[in-house]
């Protein structure tokens, strides 16, 4: 085993070969958070990270896949990803990420907006782990201008793109896993699967009521306000808050007792109506295995071509 | 007590569709809700269930269709016992509009939700999304059919959750205060869809001109108990019966004075009351805003182009339909929302730092008040704002006790607000508004929800305050009542600022801008006729022509003489007064049978007395 490797850098360098490409990153994530703000979300517009309620316009190969093989062949896919070791193989699913978001035609401002969510973690993972990494020997440092305590290991920047580039590849593959199908229909072949068919309903009914609740906290907290409440840091505000909250949830209580009710009038018996017919025909088991092959082989490729 | 006006009862029914005996029902804290309730419904009737706040309508509702179980007695629906087997069968028969839509539509998509009824009927995807989009034009919404209900305004809404209900083609039909907080346009397009329901109906509502027009039969609940079950004429016409059960809604039916007599002055009691200008009301002006303008952002205009100016001590009112922008106004103006323009407070322009103290000079009485209380006790309620002004605890208790005065909740400190009545509730929120001092009250459909009684006493409360009001309603009798300017805002522009009983005229102007209240007019002169016609016998005078006799000879020929027999009369009482005087000089035509008859002793020329000619 061999000792550290340091290379000796003059300070004026730091900049140049690592804040400037930390930096092209941030400046991109900044241009795509712009280019996403200027599209002016009306008050009301569905939140973009909820999935499709309706069979949009899509006929990919993806819209037509059977909910159930497309749910299970992309978790187990994600599952290999994530178990990938090195930076070429994640590449590669990057890679094989965007190009099943080409042949899912799903739109790309979306895929962006996921991307921008974790761009932050990932940035934060990118910019700390080359420095806090544990040392191993024969690990190469970069120190610059002679301070050794502030070295630049290149492992833990090999490690931090590898991890970027796995999640990169996961997070791709949520917009076509999730926007090629109505999210009832998903949820559906998610219960199907064996899902609890309660926990299927109680996140559509969430999402529904999640705007009538944020209402609702919105005009009383507009009431507070109009009689002089501001947030400061004292047993006042706090017994207002904890008022508040209580109040909030006796009345959410209070109306999931009335669309329950609503529920029952109009003939519920402890299960919603399917959403859709799943059939399952042998094309969509082929592209689960042509998929998970895919998946295997990537496997191989990293544990036993590269590892060897 | 209620024989008084007593009538005669609905007859019972052979073939009734439901029947309801010996019902009684408690909550799981033991306290009755309803007991020895027995009515029977017949296929076809439309019923108006009324009764005060907490009398237990919304109760016998979910009994009637099976979503709570009776303590004792039994409802019969096609002659068999509702619970077990039946009421599976009998649910999709029986459809139930609840008061607040967003508890009913529960889907994601107007159709999805429209379906699911249909749905759990047996139908496949197909065919209920076909009766579904069927249901939906019905109600004037495909064109909304894939939109999520959440994007849809408060009226649209209302429609859709009607939309699920008739989508299952039910043969009962139960309405829970279907017409609440609709603008009068909604409130005509929901009037006309239900008229248009073959069915059985049966419906809640504090809205007797809206019940007039749909329901021919009323029952009236009153602490679990039924009342009365009578025809609707019946229950609007005995006004007496009304109060005692706090339904009189007779302050209402407000007089015009008739353009047509101008030789019969009227007595003061019927004359229209307009609210008088304080005198510090003179020049001050509290509020200007100029080219006052709200953008939402997704680039659309809520306001635009505004010029508005209220003096200290003006009453206003503002009206418009729903989505004119008349709540984004008033978010603006109490300083919750900030737009472009000039905008001027007693004299101080405001800023954005400055709009955040803007509390302490306005108040708001929200449409709903439960979004506006949320302490433990009502004395806390009170105490929450005056606490923030900087009283002490000590100068706050004087003052939560002459809100409470104010509002006539005297004694009710240390009582739980989310235990309190509706109407209570409404009280409470304004006395925390007013224990504040605002120099600007607004008030958002302040009686929204509360039966006549409960609105009438807001009312008696409003109108002796001597604070600036804004006011926002719909409602177009409490427009004329508290206000002396009238605003119409259109699309996020004050298109129209009249006096309010100019606005009241102007019948073009009313019809506009989803105020048209016809019915309300229809069923309001309606109504006065039959709660003022009464017999009375008094001694007149008048010309008239009829066949009598004079002794042997019997003529017919105009002439003018006093007599005395019963009228049937259209006119006002104060109150509950019982004295009262006609208009002396009022036409009215009537039958006098037997009169021809009687002794007619006045003169003819060339006829004797005894009815024989003179002799020369």
């Amino acid at each position: 085993m061999s000792e550290l490797i340091p290379i000796q850098l003059p300070l004026w360098q730091m900049p140049l070969l690592v804040l400037l490409p930390l930096a092209l990153p941030a400046v991109m994530i900044a241009g795509l958070r712009r280019m996403v703000n200027r599209r002016r979300i009306p008050e009301e517009e569905r939140d973009w990270s909820i999935p499709p309620l309706t069979d949009g316009d899509g006929k990919s190969l993806l819209h037509r896949w059977d909910v159930r093989c497309k749910i299970l062949t992309i978790l187990v896919y994600s599952f290999i990803i994530a178990s990938l070791r090195h930076p070429e193989p994640a590449a590669v699913a990057v890679a094989a990420s965007l190009l099943v978001l080409m042949i899912a035609r799903v739109p790309l401002v979306k895929v962006l907006l996921r991307l921008l969510a974790l761009a932050g973690f990932l940035g934060m993972l990118l910019v700390v782990m080359p420095f806090t990494v544990a040392m191993h020997p024969g690990d190469t440092l970069l120190v610059f201008g002679g301070v050794n305590w502030l070295g630049l290991n290149l492992r833990g920047l090999t490690l931090a793109a590898t991890i970027a580039a796995k999640a990169v590849a996961i997070a791709l593959l949520m917009e076509p896993l999730l926007s090629t199908a109505p999210l009832p229909v998903t949820l559906h072949g998610l219960s199907r699967l064996g899902v609890p068919e309660m926990t299927a309903q109680m996140v559509l009914l969430s999402y529904r009521y999640l705007h009538v609740f944020r209402h609702e906290a919105r005009r009383m907290s507009s009431g507070m306000q109009l009689r002089g409440f501001e947030k400061r840091t004292n047993l006042a505000t706090l017994h207002a808050l904890a008022n508040f909250l209580g109040m909030l949830f006796v009345r959410s209580f209070e109306r999931t007792e009335r669309v329950f009710d609503a529920m029952r009038a109009r003939g519920y018996q402890g299960q919603f109506p399917a959403p859709a017919e799943l059939r399952m025909h042998f094309t969509d088991v082929l592209i689960s295995i042509i998929w998970i092959s895919a998946g295997i082989a990537l496997i191989v490729y990293d544990r036993i071509v590269l590892q060897g | 007590m209620h024989d008084i006006h007593k009538s005669i009862p609905w007859p019972p029914s052979d073939d009734a569709l439901v029947s309801v005996k010996g019902l009684s029902y408690s909550y799981p804290n033991h306290r009755k809700a309803l007991t020895g309730i027995d009515l029977d419904i017949s296929s076809g009737d439309r019923i108006a269930l009324v009764g005060q706040n907490g009398s237990g309508k919304t109760t016998l509702i979910k009994l009637l269709c099976g979503l709570l179980s009776p303590t004792s007695g039994e409802i019969l629906y096609k002659g068999k016992p509702l619970p077990d087997h039946h009421l599976d069968r009998s649910r999709p028969e029986i459809g139930l509009l609840f008061q607040d839509p967003d508890d009913q539509l529960f889907g994601h998509t107007v159709v999805e939700d429209v379906a699911f009824g249909l749905r759990n009927q047996g139908l496949s995807r197909e065919n209920a999304r076909h009766e579904a989009l069927h249901a939906l034009e019905q109600v004037g919404l495909e064109k909304l059919a894939y939109k999520e209900p959440h994007n849809l305004s408060y009226g649209q809404k209302k429609r859709a959750a009607l939309a699920g209900v008739l989508a299952m083609q039910p043969d009962v039909l139960l309405l829970d205060e279907p017409t609440a907080n609709l603008d009068p346009r909604q409130e005509e397009i929901f009037l006309d869809l239900l008229k248009g329901f073959h069915g059985t109906l049966i419906c809640i509502s504090h809205d007797l001109f809206f019940l007039y027009e749909l329901c021919e039969r009323a029952v009236v609940l009153d602490q679990g108990h039924i009342h009365h079950n009578y025809t609707m004429r019946d229950l609007v016409s005995q006004r007496r019966s009304l109060r005692e059960h706090g339904l009189d809604f007779s302050f209402r039916l407000v007089v015009e004075p008739p353009a047509h007599l101008p030789d019969s002055p009227l007595p003061e009691d019927m004359q229209v009351q307009t609210p008088s200008i304080p005198d510090r009301a003179v020049n001050e002006k509290l509020v200007v805003m100029r080219n006052y303008q709200y953008c939402y952002p997704d680039g659309t205009f809520a306001l635009q182009g505004v010029h508005l100016s209220i003096h200290a001590g003006e009453r206003i009112s503002i009206v418009g339909e729903n989505g004119a922008g008349k709540t984004t106004l008033l978010s603006c103006l109490i300083g919750l929302r900030r737009g472009e323009g000039d905008y001027v407070f007693d004299g101080k322009p405001v800023t954005k730092s400055s709009r955040k103290d803007l509390w302490r000079h306005a108040g708001m009485v929200f449409q709903d008040c439960a979004d506006q209380l949320f302490c433990a006790s009502v004395r806390e309620e009170i105490a929450f704002g005056l606490r923030r002004l900087g009283y002490s605890r000590a100068e706050c208790r004087p003052r939560i006790h002459q809100a409470l005065s104010m509002v006539r909740l005297e004694g009710f400190e240390d009582r739980v607000p989310l235990h309190l009545s509706g109407g209570e509730r409404k009280r409470l929120a304004l006395a925390c508004v007013l224990a504040m001092e605002p120099r600007l009250l607004i008030l958002d459909e302040p009686t929204a929800g509360l039966d006549p009684h409960g609105e009438e006493m807001f009312l008696e409360i409003l109108g002796n305050l001597r604070t600036t009001i804004l006011l926002v309603s719909h409602d177009m009798f409490l427009v004329k009542e508290l206000t002396q300017r009238t605003l119409v805002i259109h699309d996020g522009r004050i298109v129209t600022d009249l006096p309010t009983h100019v606005f009241m005229k102007d019948e073009s102007l009313s019809s506009l801008n989803g105020l048209a209240f016809s019915y309300r007019q229809r069923s309001s002169s309606a109504i006065r006729i039959l709660q003022h016609e009464h017999e009375h016998s008094h001694l007149h005078e008048h010309l008239h022509t009829h066949r009598h006799r004079h002794g042997e000879l019997e003529h017919e020929h105009p002439h003018e003489h006093a007599h005395e027999h019963t009228h049937r009369f259209v006119h006002r009482h104060t109150g509950d007064q019982q004295q009262h005087d006609h208009i002396p000089s009022r036409y009215h035509d009537h039958d006098h049978p037997e009169h021809g008859s009687e002794s007619h002793d006045h003169s003819h020329p060339g006829i004797m007395p005894n009815g024989r000619e003179p002799r020369d």
